[in-house]
């Protein structure tokens, strides 16, 4: 129970960290995307799975988004996997 | 100068009424939201988790996804068909009410 107490914290924090970058967008209200304009979607308690999913999407190109394939590219899985698990918790 | 006011008028209406057109009915909205719950869950609140939660993200944001996947800008062949068959009416109204629901938020930036 402990253990799974201090992995879970861990988890949590490596993703909190690794997820700094990503703040400086997703976390202003009222920031938005230019050309074409629309507001940067919020994260916060959006589902761990479907992040993973878009994050990958933004690495192989498939989805197209200059600024997040830039980010995207330089996450590794485990990366990928903290950054969606920290959104997911701020429920 | 009468003439200017009048053409400046006749265009701040037109441009009033194109908002007004497309401006999303949250009731309109509700109704065709039904065949998007199947996925997306009651209210915009997806069980499954490899579906995004779509409650209270901007209406923009969701505005300019629906139109990707109609698109096929944003290539998902599951939501390309469903988005195939909506207006942009469809997309603003649909926005309007997955925008108003009790979900998503903004990230803390502490």
């Amino acid at each position: 129970m402990l253990l799974s107490c201090n992995i879970w914290a861990e988890e949590f924090i490596a993703g909190k960290t690794k997820a700094e970058t990503c703040l400086g967008c997703h976390a202003i209200p009222g920031y938005n995307n230019v050309y074409p304009t629309y507001k940067v979607p919020k994260l916060a308690g959006q589902h761990a799975e479907y992040i993973v999913s878009a994050l990958k999407a933004y690495q192989t190109k498939e989805r197209k988004h200059q600024t997040m394939h830039a980010n995207a590219m330089a996450l590794t899985d485990e990366d990928i996997n903290d950054i969606a698990k920290y959104f997911e918790s701020l429920k | 100068m009468s003439k200017i006011v009048v053409k400046i008028s006749i265009l701040l209406v037109l441009f009033n009424l194109n908002n007004i057109l497309l401006a999303g009915d949250y009731n309109a909205g509700k109704e065709k939201s039904q065949v998007c719950s199947a996925c997306h869950g009651v209210e915009g609140i997806s069980q499954i988790k490899m579906y995004p939660i779509l409650a209270g993200q901007h209406k923009n944001y969701l505005v300019h996804a629906l139109n990707e996947y109609r698109s096929g800008v944003r290539n998902n062949v599951v939501m390309k068909g469903f988005a195939a068959g909506l207006s942009d009416k469809d997309i603003e109204d649909l926005s309007q009410y997955f925008s108003m629901q009790n979900g998503l938020k903004i990230p803390p930036l502490k």
